[in-house]
This record gives C-alpha cells, structure tokens and sequence, in this order.
C-alpha cells in the first residue's frame, strides 16, 4: 500500500497554497511596499512544500503499518489522559493530577495495577519535592493545600 | 599561542567547583540518558534543556551541563548495544557488531571497559581537534555576508539527511513545515502579523523548546504504548572485570585511527556520527584483517566507538563556529544557545570567548570524569537499565511535563507539547524526519533576516545570492547533499544492513 504518502501529500499541498495564499494576503507594512517584504520567505517556503507534496503524491513511499484501530484508539485515550493531566495540574494540584497520569501510563505499558499504582504516587511526590524543595520550582498544591 | 591561552582561561572556567559539579552531573545524567533505549541523546538534552532554563542557571553552567550530558549519552549508548544488542542511539549501532558477541562470549565486562576507553580517546582527540579547527573556521566564517549565510542555512538543510537519507524530498518537505512554523508571529523586521489569526498566544511565535520535548518525548512514549515495549529485553549477564595492560594497549591503535575519522565525519555536513562509527569500523577492518571482526574481536568495538564520540565532538565545530548545527542533537544544542540569547556563529568566538573555551575546558574536564565513572560505576548503569520502560517512561514523561510547564507555568505550553508529540508520533509514521523540522524552527529567523538583508542590499536582485565564489561554492554542496543521497544511499545502506546481518547469523 502506498496510501499514506499520497493522502499526507494531498494535506501538505493544501497547506502550501493555503499558506502561500494567507501570504499574499498580509498587509501593506507601514513604510510602503519594499522589494522584499514580510511575504517573500513565506511564498518561498510554499513553493517548496508545494514541490516536495506533488513529489510525495507521484512516487510515494511503501506505507507503514499504522497500528489496528484498538491500539488507535488506545493511543487516542493515552493522548487525552496527559490532555486532562494538563488541565488538572492548577485546579486539582501537580500530585494527585501526577500520580493519576503515570499510574495510567504505566498500567497501559503493561505494569500490573498495583506496582503502577506504587510507581505513580512514588514518582509523583518525589519528583514534587524534588522541585519544590531542593530545585525550588513552585508547582501547585491545588486540593492538597491548606 | 593566541589559542593556548584562551584554552588555559576556559580551564580557569571549567575547573570552578560549580562547573566541575555540573560537569559530573550532566556526565551521569548523559550516561543513563544514553544507555536507555529509546531515549537518545536529542530526546534527553531536550528534556533537560527547560529544566536548565527554568533553575536560573547562567548559561556557562547551563552550557557545560548540557555538553556533559551530550557526551555521556554518547557513552552511554553503547552499554545496551553490547549487553542487549540493541544501539540506544543510531550511532552506537556498529558497535553491536562486535561488543555483543563479546558480551555473549562471557566477557561484557571487558567489551564495557575497552568501549570506554576507546569513547575517551574518541572525544578527547577530537575535542583536541575542535581546538585547533574552530577558531580558525570561525575567522574564516567572518568573511561570511547575507547572501553566504543564506546559502549555508540552505546548505544545512540539505546535508541534514546525510549519505544515508533515504527520501531527499522527505526531508526537504521537513525543512519547510519547520521554517513555517516559524514564521508564525509577529514579524520582526516590519512588526507584521503572519499566521497568527489575532490569537494573543501566536503573537510571540511557537516556542521550538516546547516543539522539541513534544516532537521527541511523547511521540516516543506513543511508540512504546505501540510495540507493546513495556517489558524491556533480556540483556546478558556482565562478568568480572579481567583486563590487562596487553589488551588496552592492543586495541590503542584502532582506536586512534577511528577518533581522528570520527573527528572528520563529524565536522563535514552530512556526514555525522552513524556514518563516522560505520567508516571507522570498516576501515579497521581492512586494516587489520587478522581479526575475528564480526564475531567479538575487542577492535571492532574500540574503533566504531572511538569514531562516534570524535564525530560527536566533531559535530560541535559547525555548530558553534557557523551556527550551523549537522546532527539533532547539535541541533538541540543550539536550541539551548539561542533561548539563552546567545547568537552562535564566528561572533560568538568574539563576544563570548569566556563562555565557548570554558565550554570547550569543560568537555576535557567531562571526559575524564566519564571515564572515570564508567570503568568502577558500570555496574550501578547496567542495573539501572534493567528498570523495564513501563516504569521509565512514564517517568520520563512527567519530568519533561514538569520542565515545560515550570517555564511559564501555563497549561497552554502542556497542551502544545502534547499535540506536537501527536504530529510527530504521524511524521514518524509517515518517514517524514524530526531533526530538520527542529531545525527549520531554530534557523528559520536567521534564514529569513539573511535572505532579506541580501535582497535589500541589491535592492531586489535575486541573482546576488550566487555573485561570489564562496556562495557558488555552498550552493555546489548544498545542491551535491541533495542529489548525491539518492545515487549513493542505496549502496551504502545495503553496505550497513549487511554487516548487521553478518552478526545475526554468528
């Protein structure tokens, strides 16, 4: 199969005209128009994303396997996991939102619940004090403080 | 010596407690950073680069640690490639050859010590060699106008995928998703907003430190959960240390002649520290044909090592002289220089002498802790590369959060590193290479101030790119770098993948 490069080159030709195009767009300096403005390197930069795409699309690669939809999907709840560990860090606070993240990721790798349970928590108040105590980064408390 | 006595004040620099301290630190961290598989060293000098930042350090400590952790790693990856024949970096491939079957021949203890020592000799030759050829270089580089540089950067970019590369478009179509990106912003010479969409968060451009951990760390954390890795690999058993004077000095030689290849390698474009190891390997094996190369003869293991880590020193020349770094992890490195306001290039040997020769100071005073710390402390790396990934790399990944997100303290930084690990989870699918994205975003400002000060100063005449001799020149190379991969990769690619299979049929 050969798929993924034409579709992947067909994503970066839009992008190079889209690009290109936004380009042309920007406006007029204050100072007027001078032989080389903020829109020359851009258009350049198009040009040869356009060239490499249509290459891409006539002679692609053999693909590699992308991994079957469960993995696909388990990849996707791995991707969000660390998304909500972003987002808890400040409302939640760095430890709980740390222990949970790792623990997950350990058990996905294929630790058992209970060492990745130990690994998370562990790595999380370690790596806490680490930082707050001896390298002195404040990360937040968020529940835990009081 | 004009060059004696800057090297002797870089000494004054590098033999301070607080540098020595770093020196051993970055030295330690290197090692396991290297010899973890998986991790490499442009991954690891990645993570710890927003750390640095964050502590406060100035940028000589920050420097010297990191340069110390740049020459661990390349230590370091050849523990797991002789005890588990596998490279914890591409360039430590060639010295699986030769370290496994001697790790299976029940002398792992011996390939260990002999591979130190020949990645002492590698680095401090060709640290010895960056002395002599960077202030020379880098006066040389004075000569440089707008128009030269450009073509440089453009010359950078088309030797990034070396002899080896296999797509030249792959890697061409790399360069300007890089460069793109980093045009987004405000732009600096007009006060312009390009690609930007009036969102406040764009107007200062995307961080490529952020871009960098995201690209390396997560998208390999992605490929691990893949492959089902968690468990890690049965590595072969290490014995006691039985190493006499006869066997040091048997393999001296080869070592030699594979720092002083790695050294050359790791200074020309293109040419970086896989392709210094596998020519040093190959030539040692001509050379001294006697040998059971292939089958662990204490040679083949001295010479490819000695060749990567003088390719890794080697690859510093470019890097600081023009600006231009050859390899990721120099490119990482450079990553550093710049968020620390330090613009590299022949200016740098100028204004921050102090800094560059106490870097260079610090990379003899790292080599010899290295090697000192590698011979009695082998055994505390083996054990901690036993920890299987499942427990690591979780790890891992919290500490590269944590350093992103104590830059600023935004979980806005988090979400972009995290999205960058997905597109480059999907590049490395799709065999687009990292490095050059990396350094389209490093170079892209430069290019683009140079590209502009060339047009302005002809007043829009584009043929002022190629008026002068030394930019016909770069432009001859940049254009060889490009075409000359598709000729002769195939050849030396099926070269490196035979004498891989050699060693699988032992």
């Amino acid at each position: 199969m050969r798929i993924n490069d034409r579709v992947f080159g067909m994503l970066m030709l839009i992008l190079a005209v889209g690009y290109g195009w936004e380009a042309t767009q920007f406006p007029i300096p204050f100072g007027g128009q001078e032989s080389v403005g903020p829109e020359t390197f851009p258009i350049m930069l198009a040009i040869i994303l356009g060239i490499s795409s249509i290459y891409m699309i006539v002679r692609p690669d053999q693909d590699e396997k992308w991994a079957p939809a469960a993995m696909l999907i388990e990849l996707s709840v791995v991707v969000l996991s660390m998304l909500a560990f972003a987002w808890a860090i400040e409302p939640i606070g760095f430890m709980p939102a740390a222990a949970l993240v790792v623990s997950f990721l350990s058990w996905r790798m294929g630790a058992s619940i209970a060492k990745s349970i130990i690994t998370g928590v562990t790595s999380s108040v370690v790596i806490f004090f680490l930082f707050n105590n001896v390298l002195e980064l404040a990360l937040p408390l968020g529940l835990l403080e009081f | 010596m004009d060059t004696m006595s800057l090297l002797m004040q870089g000494f004054a620099v590098a033999l301070t407690p607080e540098s020595i301290m770093f020196a051993v630190i970055g030295a330690i961290l290197g090692t396991l950073i290297g010899a973890l598989p998986g991790l490499g060293p442009a991954n690891g000098v990645a993570i710890l680069i927003p750390l640095a930042f964050s502590l406060g350090l100035s940028p000589t400590s920050s420097l010297i640690l990191l340069t110390s952790v740049y020459a661990g790693a390349m230590y370091g990856g050849r523990i797991s490639s002789i005890l588990l024949n596998i490279p914890g970096d591409e360039p430590a491939m060639m010295t699986c050859l030769d370290g496994y079957p001697m790790a299976l021949k029940g002398k792992a203890a011996e390939a260990l010590a002999i591979s130190a020592i020949a990645s002492f000799i590698g680095s401090f030759i060709a640290t010895i060699g960056l002395v002599i050829l960077a202030p020379i270089l880098a006066k040389f580089a004075l000569r440089f106008g707008p128009s030269e540089y450009f073509a440089l950067f453009a010359l950078a970019f088309a030797t990034l995928g070396g002899i080896t590369g296999k797509n030249q478009f792959k890697t061409l179509m790399a360069a300007a998703i890089g460069l793109m990106i980093a045009t987004v912003g405000i732009d600096i010479s007009t006060g312009v907003q390009r690609f930007t969409f009036n969102t406040l968060e764009l107007f200062e451009g995307v961080d490529f430190i952020i871009a960098i951990v995201g690209l390396f760390a997560i998208s390999e954390l992605l490929f691990f959960l893949e492959r089902h890795a968690g468990d890690g690999l049965k590595q072969v058993a290490i014995n006691k240390l039985k190493l006499s004077a006869k066997d040091i000095i048997k393999v001296l030689p080869a070592s030699f002649r594979g720092a002083v290849l790695g050294f050359v390698a790791g200074v020309l474009p293109g040419a970086g520290a896989s392709l210094g190891s596998f020519i040093s390997y190959t030539l040692e094996k001509r050379v001294s044909d006697k040998g059971e190369f292939g089958k662990g003869d204490p040679r083949g293991v001295a010479a490819p090592e000695a060749g990567n880590n003088g390719a890794a020193s080697g690859a510093l020349v470019p890097m600081l002289t023009l600006g231009v770094p050859g390899s990721g992890t120099t490119a990482v490195l450079l990553a550093m220089l710049i968020s620390l306001n330090i613009s590299p290039g022949p200016m740098l040997f100028q204004q921050n002498a102090d800094l560059v020769w106490g870097v260079i100071a610090a990379m003899f005073v790292g080599n010899l802790v290295l090697l000192l710390l590698n011979i009695p402390m082998v055994g505390i790396f083996v054990k901690l590369l036993s920890i299987p990934p499942k427990y690591l790399m979780p790890i891992v990944t919290l500490i590269a959060s944590v350093g992103i997100y104590s830059v600023s303290h935004s979980a806005l930084d988090l979400y972009f590193m995290i999205g960058f690990g997905v597109l480059g989870y999907i590049f490395r699918k799709i065999d687009i290479p990292l490095v050059p994205i990396i350094l389209g975003m490093l170079l892209g400002p430069e290019m683009e101030k140079s590209l502009r000060h060339a047009l302005v100063l002809s007043d829009g005449d584009w043929t002022v790119l190629f008026n002068s001799g030394l930019s016909i020149g770069l432009w001859t190379v940049a254009i060889l770098g490009l075409v000359l991969p598709m000729i002769v990769g195939p050849i030396v690619r099926a070269k490196m993948s035979k004498s891989k299979e050699a060693v699988k049929d032992v």
